[in-house]
């Protein structure tokens, strides 16, 4: 249990950007006490990262911006030392590796933060060699160079460095944003390992598996201040409507204890994991257990997707070898068709190939063996702003719809903004927009014609609240309505069983298997071997069919 | 010979810059075309018995400073704009013309210089030379990582700009060529610029929430020590860098 002593505190704490009309967080007042494990949560742009980054002075000194109120760490205003000296109390993982780390060797790089505090040579060392251990890196990894890592084992080298510094609180923004599900997984053990003193400060929006390591959760709303905070899975019973309604992701467990609720059947104290739900199911009564499966079986059936009509093959892959371009072959025999009205999920660990697997099925690539058959697919890439060549969201549709600026294109791209909710950011530049909102206009401009009519869409969810999330959801079911294939590549296997009729795992320089995303998401040990887990939801599902029988 | 390339490894990386930097600068002031060759030879040599390295790359390596070179040889066989000095050393030259002969040096001398960096460039950890640049010559801690970050951004700006070219290619109905065309470069430049300075700026974030700063005492852990084999191979690089003056004096 958490010591009483208070390690940080925001005491009506606001951040305003420079040029900005509102402020980016605040006033907020929240207190983390020693050895507590504090998740912040909050849709998008809420200001949870600026939070983060007031917490050792980054934000004004190095990123400027006005600071009102008192931020206190250890006791003493932040502001009393630079973000440099405060590094030797608060280690700091940030989302993306490649950010973090400088280039060095693995070795280097977990000693960074040590020479940075002037330690004696033999401490730095002995600290390195005992972090490379805690994540589970081979000794010989030490004299690697970061550059020639996976995004997994940067992101486990990051960790390691973070570690090392033994510092008592421990900030994480988004860490396994972008690591495949056992990456993560990984990850996640090492961070919230029961052994670690530290106090934790967490930004991260995958919640099942994380919530029940957690003492409190504070949510901020989309004005920036502080709309709930508490126990989680009290806090998520007690406000769960509203945090719907925000769109801040909810974990799975506290999604059903919201539907038991209103037939009277969740425990009296909400579980704050799936495992501890299901637990509470198989100790109801016979009499109350068909209701609650029947409750279930509604909660299962609509986060899965049901299927559409399937027309012809779009899009086929003969044992095809596929390779980035201008670079090697990472994948080889891969056989895939894509049909109309259907979504194939695309799901492996970091680095097997899912992009280029993507590219390749579009026909953006060049394959370096085998052969490609049907028309050119579209492709909405990880990074929205890749594809976007103009100077406003209008201009972008317009180009999308057509050359010419007649009556006729000039209200198919209406059209398209009050499809995509685009609305009044017609004269924004496309990279001013929030994440969620360069994804729409991505897709937006991608769906302007019927020029492509197949679209791979490249981790769409990745940095979206729920709201925005759900929001693909939705588009991915109009898209298959409408006759497209969809190809979705992504980590986050909740997504795929949400939204895929298919799925194909990659691993091992090739595909390993391909089926119905249902029967292949539930083999744990193809998933181990792949690097992935299972879904949350599969679980559930599992109970389901258990009690059916 | 693997011991060889084990000794040129353990070469402190100041000493090989020093010594690099005065077979350059030889390359420079004396207008030899045997010198230049004399050094082109010992690079490759190096490199390729002593180093392993592969001599296909060697060549590699050799194509765009022959490129460059190339340059000064045209321009002095077609417009004799090379300077007088050039020209009245190259009347000293067995190679035909004095045109020629003044293009031919110029050209070796661009190769040259080239292969002598590259010696430096391949048998040096860039991790051990800024280290040792830190210690031993006081390079601020800040450019020294700054410079690191940089090299990580390299690969990463690439593949960026790979991503905008597939996208671009996407909505143009055709491949990405290998070799963009003018205007393609130029339509790259505003999102390259966009990544580089947003990377940039988290690289600045995340290097002052590990603890560096300006003007704070910090260790620095493997840093490269001098040693017997610096002035080993101090005194043999220098001395038939004197034998080869002598011989084409």
């Amino acid at each position: 249990m958490p010591d009483s002593e208070p390690v940080a505190a925001w005491q009506q704490a606001s951040v305003r950007y420079p040029y900005q009309q509102r402020v980016a967080v605040g006033p907020v007042t929240i207190v983390q006490r020693q050895g507590e494990r504090l998740l912040l949560l909050g849709a998008s742009g809420s200001g949870k990262s600026t939070l983060l980054n007031t917490l050792t002075g980054l934000v004004p000194a190095t990123i400027p911006a006005e600071v009102t109120g008192e931020i206190r760490l250890f006791g003493e205003t932040v502001d009393e030392r630079s973000p440099a000296e405060w590094a030797a109390h608060v280690a700091q993982l940030f989302q993306d590796a490649d950010q973090t780390l400088c280039g060095m060797t693995v070795e280097d790089e977990i000693a960074f933060a040590l020479e940075n505090m002037a330690l004696p040579e033999p401490e730095i060392r002995a600290r390195v060699a005992r972090a490379i251990e805690a994540v589970g890196l081979p000794l010989e990894a030490a004299s690697r160079r970061t550059m020639r890592l996976s995004g997994g084992e940067k992101q486990l080298v990051a960790m390691a460095a973070a570690l090392a510094q033994e510092s008592p609180v421990f900030v994480a923004d988004e860490p396994t944003a972008h690591l495949s599900p056992a990456a993560a997984a990984r990850l996640r053990a090492l961070m919230l390992h029961e052994n670690r003193p530290q106090s934790l400060l967490l930004v991260d929006h995958r919640l099942d598996g994380l919530i029940e390591h957690v003492d409190r959760i504070v949510v901020l709303g989309p004005d920036g201040m502080v709309v709930a905070e508490g126990d989680p899975a009290e806090t998520f019973r007690a406000h769960g409507r509203r945090l719907d309604d925000l769109g801040v992701w909810r974990p799975l467990a506290s999604q059903l204890d919201a539907e038991l609720s209103v037939a009277g059947l969740a425990p009296v104290d909400p579980p704050p994991c799936i495992a501890e739900m299901l637990a509470h199911l198989d100790r109801l009564s016979e009499e109350a257990k068909p209701l609650a499966a029947a409750i279930v079986e509604g909660f299962v059936a609509r986060r899965l997707r049901h299927g559409t009509e399937v027309g012809p093959p779009l899009a086929q892959l003969e044992d095809a070898a596929c390779a980035p371009l201008f670079g090697p072959v990472v994948l080889n025999g891969v056989s895939l068709e894509v049909r109309a009205g259907e979504v194939l999920g695309l799901v492996g660990s970091n680095g097997a190939g899912k992009s280029t697997l993507g590219a390749s099925l579009a026909g953006l690539l060049r394959l370096k063996g085998g052969r490609r058959e049907g028309p050119a697919g579209g492709m909405a890439f990880q990074n929205p702003e890749n594809q976007f060549v103009t100077g406003t969201v209008a201009d972008e549709l317009q180009a999308a719809v057509s050359p010419s600026t007649g009556p006729e294109a000039q209200q198919k791209a209406a059209e398209l903004i009050r499809r995509w909710r685009l609305h009044g950011l017609e004269q924004h530049h496309p990279y001013e927009l929030s994440q969620g909102q360069k994804r729409r206009l991505a897709l937006a401009t991608l769906t302007a014609t019927e020029r492509w009519p197949m679209l791979v869409l490249d981790e769409p969810t990745a940095g979206l609240d729920a709201a925005g999330a759900q929001a693909v959801v939705a588009q991915i079911e109009s898209l298959t309505e409408t006759g497209h294939g969809i190809v979705v590549i992504t980590h986050d296997m909740d997504f795929a069983l949400a939204v895929c009729d298919q799925v194909a795992i990659l691993g091992e320089g090739g595909i390993m298997a391909q089926g119905p995303v249902r029967q292949l998401l539930g083999d744990r040990p193809l998933l181990s071997r792949a690097g992935l887990e299972p879904p949350a939801l599969m679980p559930v599902i599992e109970w389901r069919a258990r009690v059916s029988c | 010979m693997a011991g060889a390339g084990l000794m040129l490894s353990a070469v402190h990386p100041l000493t090989k810059l020093v010594i690099c930097l005065l077979w350059v600068a030889a390359s420079i002031l004396v207008f030899s075309a045997s010198l230049q060759l004399f050094i082109i030879g010992t690079a490759v040599f190096v490199l390729v018995l002593l180093e392993r390295r592969s001599p296909l790359m060697v060549m590699a390596l050799m194509v765009p400073f022959a490129l460059f070179g190339f340059g000064f040889l045209t321009t002095s066989v077609l417009f004799r704009q090379e300077s007088d000095f050039a020209l009245q050393m190259a009347r000293e030259a067995p190679l035909g013309s004095e045109a020629l002969s003044a293009g031919v040096v110029l050209f070796l001398r661009a190769i040259a210089c080239g292969m002598a960096s590259a010696v430096f460039v391949l048998t040096t950890d860039p991790g051990a030379f800024v280290k040792a640049l830190m210690v031993n010559w006081r390079l601020s801690p800040r450019i020294g990582y700054a410079l690191f970050s940089a090299l990580q951004l390299v690969p990463d700006l690439a593949a960026e700009a790979q991503q905008v070219r597939l996208a671009r290619s996407m909505k143009a109905g055709r491949p990405p060529r290998r070799v963009p065309g003018p205007l393609e470069t130029a339509s790259l430049v505003i999102p390259l610029l966009a990544f580089a300075i947003r990377r940039a700026s988290r690289a600045a974030v995340a290097l002052e929430a590990r603890g560096l700063s300006a003007g704070r005492p910090r260790t620095v852990i493997g840093a490269p020590v001098f040693g017997r084999s610096d002035i080993a191979f101090g005194a043999m690089a220098l001395a038939l860098l004197v034998v080869a003056l002598v011989v084409v004096a």
